[in-house]
């Protein structure tokens, strides 16, 4: 079993804090240093994104061991609100952000408190059978974009009052998708300290003694399924500005796939593995594709065979090579 | 008479959704196992319908038979690499596995029978029977016949036959039917491979209505949810109740709302329903 690194924060802060804080660094000029080039900055700008998309189901996954399959509506949530609101109506990026936050909160609650008393898996069925709907109504409802969807997005606008960042090109955005990345593992490493996350996993790993404290299970579900729709929602969001265009195709099974796949591939419970997870599937879907159909199958069998046979992920994997190593 | 029209569409429409949805109402209410490449095998099983006819020349029967051997067999396999989390009723995995294993199915059928929507052709689903002003198809006659004998055998089975029983001791308890000299994994297996048969054959039997495309299961599979759902999770006499409901409304839906959101109205019929009877929709 997994469980969360309790590495003592007294313990070298200053040493901790310095090798954050190289890290960062490095990972802004991640695409300088990889060449530099566009192809460079739109892989790393895809991977920063895909990875917060992926940071959204992690969060029920790995603390509450819950599985939504619904996490699709609620990327197009953020793509179909930030190309409507800003193609429409010219507003800037926060507000669009601020309009997808909002959306999130309202569908998830929606769901979450259709779905309170009803069993574990019915949670699944309905999140899953959400997200189809939701798939035929941005179809064929033509008031916000149907079968054709939006096309030309302009560019990001982020007004700071005295100025405003202009998120056009892949080497624009990065930077914005790279600032997203880190508020979200923020966001994530301070709610597996927080109350709430800790309760999530005493749910999830001993309910008899949740209960025995007088936790609701479900009370906690939908808090962690409220917080866990904005951040999947928000990837939607830049995703919209990225490709300039929203459409059917963000309901798209792959999505889903991804999510899971990225998410169980490095091991639940561990604060960077969706990020690693991304980048490794992101690197071979652009760099060492075989094709679409192909592609699929390889998806596909990482998140089954994983599962089957490593169900801590790689981490469990090396964890135990190094034990009988050792 | 438009309504007598709807109604026969609806009863159309519901065997339809009761046949594809039978396999499911097995696994999930004498196993509780979820599927989630139930879509995914529906399409696969149209396929190889399609294929068995037009490319190798097979007649229609001799087709569906290919269709159900071909999923059996697969359904073994995928039931085989998963045993391990069945047996340890590790249920959040296997749901992600079977989504897995049917993104897996979609791919590889793409790159086997190709990208194009396709037809099975037959000669049963354009035979049109006209009554006055009301028609329908000897398909549309053929899975409702169907879908009434195959629930009617499968009740027989679960309820009436010792095996019925030994699968429903397997259900409860693993661990402790396995006491009882019973093999649960072979249990299990026999159940996996029922219900890829039974999503087999609904295929072969309903897929001739429409177009079939190889990316077409992660939307069928809603209406088997719907229906599962609202017949209370597991019962075969409810599945069928619910699923010639449903069709009754999508298909009143359909002719006097909006056709475009049928699958939008089922759904919402669902959540209402898990709403105001939370515990008699999730429990039997």
């Amino acid at each position: 079993m997994t469980v969360i690194e309790s590495r003592s924060t007294n313990q070298l802060p200053m040493a901790r804090s310095a090798a954050i804080a190289v890290l960062i660094v490095v990972g802004f000029f991640l695409p300088r240093l990889l060449g530099g080039t566009s192809v460079a900055y739109s892989t790393l700008t895809t991977i920063a994104i895909f990875a917060v998309m992926c940071y959204g189901v992690d969060v029920v996954l790995s603390y509450l061991g819950e599985v939504s399959l619904g996490h699709t509506l609620f990327w197009a949530v953020g793509g179909y609100t930030a190309a409507n609101l800003s193609v429409k109506y010219g507003l800037n990026g926060w507000s669009t952000a601020l309009a997808t936050v909002g959306l999130c909160v309202v569908a998830a609650g929606f769901l979450g408190a259709v779905t309170l008393r009803t069993r574990e898996f019915v949670f699944s069925l309905v999140t899953y059978a959400a997200a189809v709907v939701a798939y035929e109504i941005a179809f064929n409802w033509d008031a916000i974009g149907g079968s054709d969807g939006i096309v030309g997005i302009s560019a990001l606008k982020l007004p700071f009052g005295f100025a405003t960042y202009v998120g056009g090109t892949q080497e624009e955005l990065w930077p914005i998708a790279f600032v997203l990345l880190l508020l979200t593992l923020a966001f994530i490493a301070r709610f597996r300290r927080s109350r709430l996350g800790t309760t999530a996993l005493m749910v999830q790993m001993n309910p008899p003694l949740a209960a025995s404290l007088g936790i609701d299970p479900r009370k906690v579900r939908l808090a962690v399924f409220l917080i866990s729709a904005p951040i999947t929602g928000l990837a939607g969001w830049l995703y919209a500005y990225q490709r300039a265009y929203v459409g059917p195709d963000m309901f798209e099974s792959y999505f889903l796939v991804m999510m899971l796949t990225a998410v169980v591939l490095i091991g639940r419970r561990v604060l960077v593995g969706p990020l690693i997870g991304t980048a490794i599937l992101i690197a071979q879907q652009n760099l060492l594709s075989l094709g679409g159909d192909w592609n699929k199958i390889i998806l596909g069998s990482v998140l089954a065979l994983v599962l089957i046979f490593w169900p801590t992920g790689l981490v469990g994997f090396f964890r135990r090579f190094g034990k009988t190593r050792a | 008479m438009n309504v007598a029209q709807q109604i026969i569409n609806g009863l159309v429409l519901g065997s339809g959704y009761a046949c594809i949805a039978l396999g499911w109402t097995i696994l999930l209410g004498v196993a509780r196992l979820v599927n989630f490449a139930h879509g995914q095998l529906y399409m696969l099983g149209a396929f190889v319908t399609w294929y068995a006819m037009t490319r190798l020349g097979m007649p229609y029967p001799l087709a569906i038979l290919a269709a159900i051997v071909a999923l059996a067999i697969l359904g073994a396999l995928m039931q085989s690499a998963m045993m391990g989390l069945v047996m340890t009723q590790n249920l959040t995995s296997l749901m992600i596995v079977t989504l897995g294993l049917g993104y897996v199915l979609q791919g590889g059928s793409a790159l086997i029978f190709g990208g194009n929507p396709q037809t099975i052709p037959g000669t049963l689903a354009r035979a049109k029977v006209d009554l006055g002003s009301l028609w329908f198809t000897w398909q549309d006659v053929l899975v409702l016949a169907a879908t009434l004998a195959l629930y009617g055998a499968v009740w027989l089975f679960t309820q009436k036959t010792r095996f019925g029983s030994v699968i429903r001791a397997v259900a409860e308890d693993p661990k402790l039917a396995e006491l009882f000299g019973i093999n649960a994994k072979v249990v299990y297996l026999l159940v996996f491979v029922f219900e890829c048969s039974a999503v087999a054959l609904g295929a072969a039997l309903v897929a001739p209505r429409s177009p079939i495309l190889t990316s077409m299961g992660f939307n069928e599979v809603i209406m088997t949810f719907v229906v599962v759902v609202l017949g209370g999770i597991g019962s075969i006499g409810g599945a069928l109740a619910a699923g010639l409901g449903l069709g009754l409304f999508i298909a009143f839906f359909g002719a006097f709302v909006a056709h475009a959101y049928t699958t939008a109205a089922a759904f919402a019929v669902l959540l209402a329903l898990l709403v105001i009877r939370p515990a008699g929709l999730a429990t039997k």
